[in-house]
């Protein structure tokens, strides 16, 4: 099966693989969530960020403590 | 003048000072709200009897008698948030909330619960299990979201102040729709909790919407449990962005908004430094993503299965796909988040406030919430969040601040973004924005509010 068919399956394969059901209009509005977001995900887990680490456990009131 | 139409600030003197009385002035309220609200919907519950024990209760605290509406997103000892939503995914229940126990303590009355964009999820209010909330500017308008109610509220004062949350521009989009003043805190400094989130959000904050920043500062104070001391913005080092959120906007908001920079540096003998900040699109993502993972919390797939068919089918088809979402990409979502800290740590050297449009553009259709760029026709939502999501992931407060009106008469907003802690500056420069442009902004009334008043 080709890249871009089994892309297709991901989302109702996805949702069977967790037994979430979806109705046509559910299915629908996810099919739409997905095209939107989708090549967005994939451009931000492309991202080099190099060795940078999160923060453990940020203080959100404060500014970052620095490495 | 009608005390119903008076400053929360001066409803709070005169109160005080004896020429207004409270009891008065809350039955007003609620007539007022039965007169204004079916135009609205902007206040889906009242209930008097509970708001007339508050009062009889109520301290001599700095917001002494004066009625508030609070979004329908905390639990109050008698009522249950319902999120603007059929069915939650969370457990709620009745219970004295954060912000319920800051208005109590402060005097304040809790006169009606704001209706809200159905589980918190949109910019716009027109999607709520009790109805579209509708702009008091032009009831065919969205009034923003999701804290819509609070906003409609106020904007057509119903009351002086209200209080909203805040997780990804809840409070200042429509702040800006409405022609208020709306203040997102700095993250954990205003009160949450009850929030049915609270224990795992790291965005969300309650924060006050209000005519104007100095009742912002009054009612910002209670939530804080602290006093927003009003200070000097004199020399304010302003940074603009020369990005897609100052550049991809209507044209008559990037003019009213370069026009209140420009106001805002003068008055404070200030000045404007063009400043980089890259990475805007990947915080957006970034912000959108820790989100929607936290609101997983308690979610099972059995629970999505039987999710009330009154649900809005956008977000019942919403909370399935977050189920979706790969774990690495809010594992990159939390390194972008700190970037974007760093950055902003660096930028807060250059400069005291960094400023750019609240929204691109004016309030939309309720019926069709879409937006004309000069990138093309977007979704309000999709154009609204790239401007709002960075001060939620990083935790810095932001304001958002009336600016003008459009050619269709609605209200266009300038966003200013400070330091984390950097509130009270932020509530400075929202003054100074006023002085400068004479008040015209924070004093006008939409038409709905200058219907024929009722007494007090």
């Amino acid at each position: 099966m080709e890249a871009a068919d089994q892309a297709e399956q991901f989302i109702p394969a996805g949702l069977a693989s967790l037994q979430i059901e979806a109705d046509e209009i559910e299915l629908a509005v996810i099919n739409a969530a997905h095209q939107m977001f989708w090549p967005a995900i994939r451009a931000l887990l492309s991202l080099d960020l190099g060795d940078l680490e999160p923060e453990r456990d940020p203080d959100l009131s404060r500014p970052p403590v620095q490495p | 003048v009608n005390a119903l139409d008076l400053s929360m600030r001066a409803q709070v003197a005169a109160i005080a000072a004896g020429d207004v009385d409270a009891a008065e002035l809350l039955d007003a309220t609620l007539a007022r709200i039965e007169e204004r609200n079916p135009a609205i919907n902007a206040v889906v519950a009242t209930f008097p009897e509970e708001s007339r024990a508050m009062l009889a209760e109520a301290p001599a605290g700095p917001l002494h008698g004066v009625p508030v509406v609070i979004k329908d997103e905390w639990p109050l000892p008698w009522r249950a948030q319902r999120f603007g939503a059929a069915q939650l995914l969370a457990p709620t229940a009745p219970g004295e909330s954060g912000p319920y126990r800051a208005l109590r303590d402060a005097g304040a009355v809790i006169v009606g619960v704001g209706n809200m964009h159905e589980l918190g999820s949109g910019s716009t209010g027109n999607v709520s299990v009790y109805g579209a909330a509708r702009n008091p500017w032009d009831t065919e308008r969205c009034p923003g979201g999701s804290s819509s109610g609070p906003a409609a509220a106020t904007a057509a004062r119903l009351v002086a102040g209200a209080v909203g949350a805040d997780g990804l521009g809840s409070v200042r989009f429509p702040a800006a729709y409405c022609g208020l003043t709306g203040l997102k805190p700095t993250f954990g400094r205003s009160a949450m909790a009850g929030h049915h989130m609270a224990a795992v959000t790291t965005l969300i904050v309650s924060g006050p919407l209000c005519a104007d920043a100095a009742d912002c500062r009054l009612l910002g104070s209670a939530l804080f449990g602290e006093d927003l001391s009003a200070g000097n913005a004199a020399g304010l080092r302003i940074g603009v962005v020369r990005d897609t959120v100052s550049e991809d906007v209507a044209p008559e908001v990037a003019e009213a908004c370069e026009a209140a920079i420009e106001a805002l540096r003068a008055e404070t003998g200030g000045e404007v430094v063009e400043v980089e900040l890259a990475g805007l699109d990947a915080a957006t993502l970034a912000a959108i993503l820790t989100i929607n993972t936290e609101s997983l919390v308690g979610v099972t797939p059995e629970r999505l299965n039987d999710l009330d068919p009154e649900v809005s089918p956008i977000n019942r088809g919403f909370a399935k796909y977050r189920m979706l979402l790969p774990a690495a990409a809010t594992v990159q979502a939390g390194r972008v988040r700190t970037l974007m800290r760093r950055r902003l740590a660096a930028l807060f050297e250059e400069v005291d406030v960094i400023a750019w449009p609240t929204i691109p553009a004016v309030a939309p259709p309720l019926e069709a919430p879409m937006v004309e760029l000069p990138s093309g026709t977007q979704t309000a939502d999709q154009a609204n969040v790239r401007g709002a999501a960075l001060a939620n992931l990083t935790g810095i407060p932001a304001i958002s601040v009336p600016v003008g009106l459009g050619s269709e008469g609605l209200p266009i907003a300038l966003q200013m973004q400070g330091a984390w802690g950097s509130d009270a500056l932020l509530l400075d420069a929202a003054e100074a924005l006023e002085r400068a442009n004479d008040r015209r902004w924070v004093d006008a009334r939409p038409p709905l509010a200058q219907a024929e008043p009722t007494g007090v």
